[in-house]
C-alpha cells in the first residue's frame, strides 16, 4: 500500500482490472510467498507495483519473456501478467506467438483500451478501423488485430474476453484464467476515457461502460472460438499429435508367368552393342530401350542399364511410375 | 586429465562449474556451440533450464528474468544478437541482476563477414544501451583462460549486482587446446540476490529509490543510485585488475594487444614489450598509465579501427599509433610489417 496513490486518471479501467485481480488472488489464497506479479510498459505496465508482491516491471514488451523464465526457475511460484494491448500484441507480438506456443503455466491479463494512453493516445493495434487518434488524424485506416483468432489458432489454448464493466463475469474469467493449467489469456475491454474516450465524444467513463454493454454480449457454455461481439471464454486442451505416417511396405504381385531373369542375366542386357536395355524394379523387369533417355548410352545419370534399381528410387528425383510406363519383359529370380 | 576442447566448450563448462543453473540463447555462429552444449546438459540434468528463445531480445531477457527468480544465468550471442541485447542489458543494469552475456565477436556492422573473427564491439558493451551504466568486461585469450574467466564473470556478477560481458572472437571460440579442467582450482562466489517470492519488492527499469518506489522527478535519488551503482562497480573491478605486462629490455615500444591479437603478437615478444588487458572495461587507467610512462612508442594491435586505442588515449592523455586488423585479417607477417611501417616514420 506504501506505493499509492497511483498514476492513473480518474475514471480508468485499470482501477477495477486492478482491485478485482488482487480480490481474486485474495480469494485464491495467494500470497507474496508463492506469486509473482510481471508487467511491461505503458500505464497497465504499472499495475504490478502496487500489488503487496513481488513485482518486476520489464521493458517495452518483453513481459511474456520475463514471466516464462521466472515460471521455468520457479514452478512453484504462480506468474501472473498485468499489461496492456500495446506491450503484448504490439512491440511483444512475436513473444505472445512464441510462448503461447510453449505453453508455459502463466496466466496474462491483458487491460485492452484499445489506445496507446501513456504516450497521449496513439493509434495502436487494437485500435478499431476509423477511430480518431493522434497518430490516425482522418481514422485508423487498418484493421485491428484479432487477438481471439490468433490465439485460439492451436490447441491447447485458454482465451477469455472480458469488460471491466460486467464485473460478475470479469470476475470469473479472471479465476478460471488463474486456476488454468498452462498460459492462459484475459483479453479484458477496458476503457480510456481521458485520453480515448474524449476523442469519440463520451463525456464520462460511465457513457463508455454503457458503450461497451452495447458492443458485447456475454454467451454462455463452452465455446472454441468467439465471435468479435462476444465475452466468454474460449478454451481446448491439446490435441492428440498426428502420428507420424508409417511406410507399409507393399510387396508387389509378381506373375509367375514372366520369364525369369537372374541378376548375371540381367546384367547382359546393358545396352551396349545394340543390344535392349533391361533394368529390375520391385523384382520386375522393365525394358527401357524406347526410354529416350537411355537411348544408345548404357546409363542415364547414375542409373546403370543391366541392374535392380529398386534402390535407386529412394534418392531419385521422380517417382515411380516414370518405370511403370515401359513393358515388362520379366521377372527377377 | 587433459583433454582437448574448444573455447566454447571452455566457456559453457566455466558456467557450469560456478553454478550457472540457466540459458537462453538463439542461434548464431559462432556461439552456436554454446546453445547446443546447454541443450545436450539440459536433458541430463534437470535442474539446469534451458531456453531456445524467438530472438536474442528474448533470450536476454530471459536470462535476466531468471537470474531474479534465482538462478545463475548466461547467454551467449555474436555482434548482431549482442546489439538486440542490449535493451535487457541496461534493464539488467537498473534491476541489478547479476548475469553473464557471453559476445563472442566477429566482423560487423550488421550481418558482417560471418564468420570471420574481429575485435570490434568494445564501444557495444559500454555504450549499446541508453543512458549511463558501468559494465564490466572481460577477454580471454587461450581456452583455458575461456573457463577461468567464465567463472570470474560470474563471481564478479555476484559481486557487482550486474550483468558481466564475457568477450570472446571467432577465433577463440572455435580454438582447440589442451586443457586439464579438473586441476583448475577456483573460487566460487555464491548467490548474492533473494530469489523472485521473498518479499514486496519491485523490480523496475524506471528509476526508483531504494524500496523499489518509482521515483521518475527527482534528481536527487537518481543521482545517489547511480554514483552507488557506479562505485559499487569499481571496487568489484578493482578485485580483478587483471593484465598480463611481458617487458622486454632495451624496447622502446610497446604493443598493446588482447584476445587473440595478443596470442599473434606473443612471438614478437624479444623485440617488443607486450601489455594485455583481461579486463577491458572498466579502463585499466591507473595500469596503463604506470606501464605506458616508460615508452616512447605505444601501438595498440586490434580487431577494429582503433576502438580500445582510443581508451588508451584518454587514459594516457597520449596519441598511440594503431594496427587495426580489419575484415578478419590476423595474419602475422601483415602485422609484423604494419609495426615496422608505424616505427618507420619515427627515429627509433
Amino acid at each position: 500500500m506504501r506505493r499509492f496513490p497511483h498514476t492513473w486518471c480518474p475514471g480508468c479501467g485499470i482501477g477495477a482490472v486492478l482491485k478485482n485481480v488482487a480480490m481474486v488472488i485474495k480469494e485464491l489464497g495467494w500470497n507474496y510467498q508463492n506469486t509473482v506479479a510481471v508487467s511491461g510498459i505503458g500505464c497497465s505496465g504499472r499495475m504490478s507495483g502496487y500489488m503487496n508482491l513481488d513485482a518486476v516491471h520489464t521493458p517495452h514488451g518483453r513481459v511474456l519473456t520475463a514471466a516464462e523464465a521466472i515460471k521455468t526457475v520457479r514452478p512453484d511460484l504462480n506468474v501472473i501478467v498485468l499489461s496492456g494491448d500495446g506491450d503484448l500484441a504490439s512491440i511483444g507480438g512475436n513473444h505472445l506467438l512464441h510462448t503461447s506456443r510453449r505453453n508455459p503455466d502463466i496466466t496474462v491479463l491483458c487491460n485492452d483500451n484499445e489506445i496507446y494512453g501513456l504516450t497521449g493516445g496513439q493509434a495502436g493495434p487494437t485500435t478499431p478501423k476509423g477511430t480518431k487518434t493522434l497518430t490516425s488524424p482522418r481514422g485508423e485506416p487498418y484493421l485491428p488485430l484479432r487477438l481471439g483468432r490468433m490465439l485460439t489458432l492451436q490447441p491447447p489454448y485458454f482465451y477469455a474476453r472480458t469488460t471491466v464493466y460486467h464485473l460478475n463475469h470479469f470476475k470469473t474469467c479472471i479465476r478460471e484464467a488463474l486456476l488454468w493449467k498452462g498460459f492462459s489469456f484475459v483479453d479484458i475491454i477496458s476503457d480510456c476515457i481521458e485520453l480515448n474516450g474524449r476523442r469519440l465524444g463520451f463525456k464520462t467513463a460511465h457513457q463508455m461502460f454503457k458503450w461497451f454493454d452495447e458492443r458485447f454480449h456475454i454467451v454462455k457454455g463452452e465455446r472454441d472460438h468467439l465471435q468479435e461481439n462476444e465475452l466468454g471464454i474460449a478454451k481446448a486442451v491439446v490435441e492428440e499429435a498426428p502420428k507420424p505416417i508409417e511406410k507399409v511396405e507393399e510387396k508387389p504381385e509378381i506373375p509367375t508367368d514372366l520369364k525369369p531373369f537372374t541378376l548375371q542375366e540381367l546384367h547382359h542386357f546393358d545396352g551396349t552393342g545394340g543390344k535392349s536395355i533391361y533394368i529390375a524394379y520391385k523384382g520386375k523387369v522393365y525394358d527401357l530401350s524406347t526410354s529416350p533417355l537411355f537411348q544408345g548410352e548404357k546409363r542415364m545419370r547414375c542409373h546403370l542399364a543391366g541392374k535392380d534399381l529398386t534402390k535407386d528410387m529412394d534418392i531419385a528425383p521422380h517417382g515411380e511410375d516414370l518405370v511403370f510406363k515401359f513393358p515388362v519383359v520379366g521377372r527377377l529370380k | 586429465m587433459k583433454q582437448l576442447i574448444s573455447g566454447n566448450e571452455a566457456i559453457f563448462r566455466g558456467a557450469v562449474r560456478a553454478g550457472a543453473s540457466y540459458f537462453a540463447g538463439y542461434p548464431i555462429s559462432p556461439t552456436s556451440e554454446i546453445l547446443q552444449q546447454a541443450a545436450l546438459y539440459s536433458e541430463e540434468n534437470r535442474e539446469f533450464r534451458f531456453l531456445q528463445a524467438e530472438d536474442e531480445i528474448a533470450a536476454a531477457i530471459g536470462t535476466i528474468s531468471a537470474s531474479l527468480a534465482g538462478a545463475k544465468a548466461f547467454t551467449a550471442t555474436s555482434g548482431p544478437g549482442f546489439s538486440l541485447m542490449q535493451e535487457a542489458l541496461g534493464w539488467g543494469h537498473v534491476v541489478e541482476a547479476p548475469c553473464v552475456f557471453v559476445n563472442s565477436m566477429r566482423v560487423g556492422p550488421s550481418t558482417g563477414m560471418p564468420t570471420q573473427p574481429a575485435q570490434s564491439d568494445l564501444l557495444q558493451i559500454k555504450a549499446g544501451s541508453a543512458g549511463d551504466y558501468y559494465p564490466i568486461a572481460f577477454y580471454p585469450n587461450s581456452v583455458e583462460e575461456c573457463f577461468r574467466l567464465t567463472v570470474t564473470a560470474f563471481n564478479a556478477a555476484e559481486e557487482s549486482l550486474s550483468p558481466v560481458i564475457l568477450l570472446a572472437d571467432a577465433f577463440l571460440s572455435h580454438l582447440y587446446e589442451l586443457v586439464d579442467l579438473e586441476s583448475i582450482d577456483i573460487n566460487i562466489v555464491p548467490r548474492s540476490k533473494e530469489p523472485l517470492g521473498s518479499g514486496q519488492r519491485l523490480f523496475t527499469g524506471t528509476a526508483h529509490d531504494k524500496m523499489g518506489n518509482v521515483k521518475t522527478n527527482d534528481p536527487e535519488i537518481y543521482r545517489a543510485w547511480l554514483w552507488e551503482v557506479k562505485d559499487r562497480h569499481d571496487r568489484v573491478a578493482e578485485k580483478y585488475p587483471s593484465f598480463e605486462y611481458l617487458p622486454c629490455k632495451n624496447s622502446e615500444t610497446l604493443l598493446i594487444a588482447f584476445g587473440i591479437t595478443s596470442r599473434i603478437v606473443s612471438s614478437l615478444k624479444d623485440r617488443f614489450s607486450i601489455f594485455r588487458p583481461i579486463r577491458i572495461y572498466p579502463v585499466l587507467e591507473k595500469e596503463l598509465l604506470e606501464v605506458t610512462q616508460s615508452y616512447r612508442h605505444i601501438i595498440v594491435v586490434e580487431g577494429s579501427d582503433g576502438q580500445y586505442a582510443s581508451w588508451v588515449e584518454c587514459a594516457i592523455c597520449r596519441k598511440v599509433m594503431k594496427v587495426p586488423c580489419l575484415g578478419g585479417g590476423f595474419k602475422f607477417k601483415w602485422i609484423q610489417s604494419q609495426i615496422e611501417e608505424c616505427l618507420k616514420g619515427t627515429d627509433r
